[in-house]
């Protein structure tokens, strides 16, 4: 296999993690941002994954399964918090 | 190639903890601070320490994110002059 195509996609995600901030930081309202919040969330487990088989290591993937986890629960009460139910 | 995505995610890093200091509502400063800790758990399992990264997912995504929450629910949203 190629060495570099997994590196040159991890710069894609960057560059992505970047795109999905700047509605982070403009967006006029706060559903606008968890939205951004909940992409790169996403766009992070990606990059983790990715950094597991270029390091070759596999605890890389329990760390990325744990965080898939967790932030699910913050965006959860996050969004208990704009409906207005918590 | 790979210093690239550290310099890329260390700019990211200062410019989500400038505007989270800088936001006057107090629910996107906590959505902000929470972009913060995904970036550092990336950071961290990028220079080889995975355990530090399960600690950040842990208590920077789960429970700070939780706690802020509430105490915003308990005050009030909006930050005063």
């Amino acid at each position: 296999m190629m060495p570099g195509i997994w590196q040159a996609a991890i710069l894609v995600i960057a560059a992505l993690i970047l795109a999905a901030m700047i509605r982070l930081f403009a967006g006029p309202t706060a559903p606008d941002r968890v939205v951004a919040l909940d992409t790169v969330n996403t766009l992070t487990i990606a990059s983790m994954i990715l950094l597991g088989v270029i390091y070759r290591q596999l605890i890389f993937v329990d760390v990325a399964i744990v965080y898939a986890l967790l932030s699910f629960v913050g965006t959860l009460y996050i969004a208990k918090y704009i409906g207005g139910e918590l | 190639m790979i210093w690239l995505l550290n310099i890329a995610l260390l700019i990211l890093l200062v410019a989500t903890a400038i505007a989270a200091v800088f936001s006057r509502d107090l629910l996107a400063a906590v959505i902000i601070l929470s972009v913060y800790s995904f970036i550092m758990a990336i950071l961290y399992t990028q220079l080889n320490a995975p355990d530090v990264g399960l600690t950040e997912a842990a208590v920077g995504a789960g429970a700070t994110t939780l706690l802020f929450i509430i105490a915003i629910r308990r005050t009030s949203r909006r930050e005063e002059e």
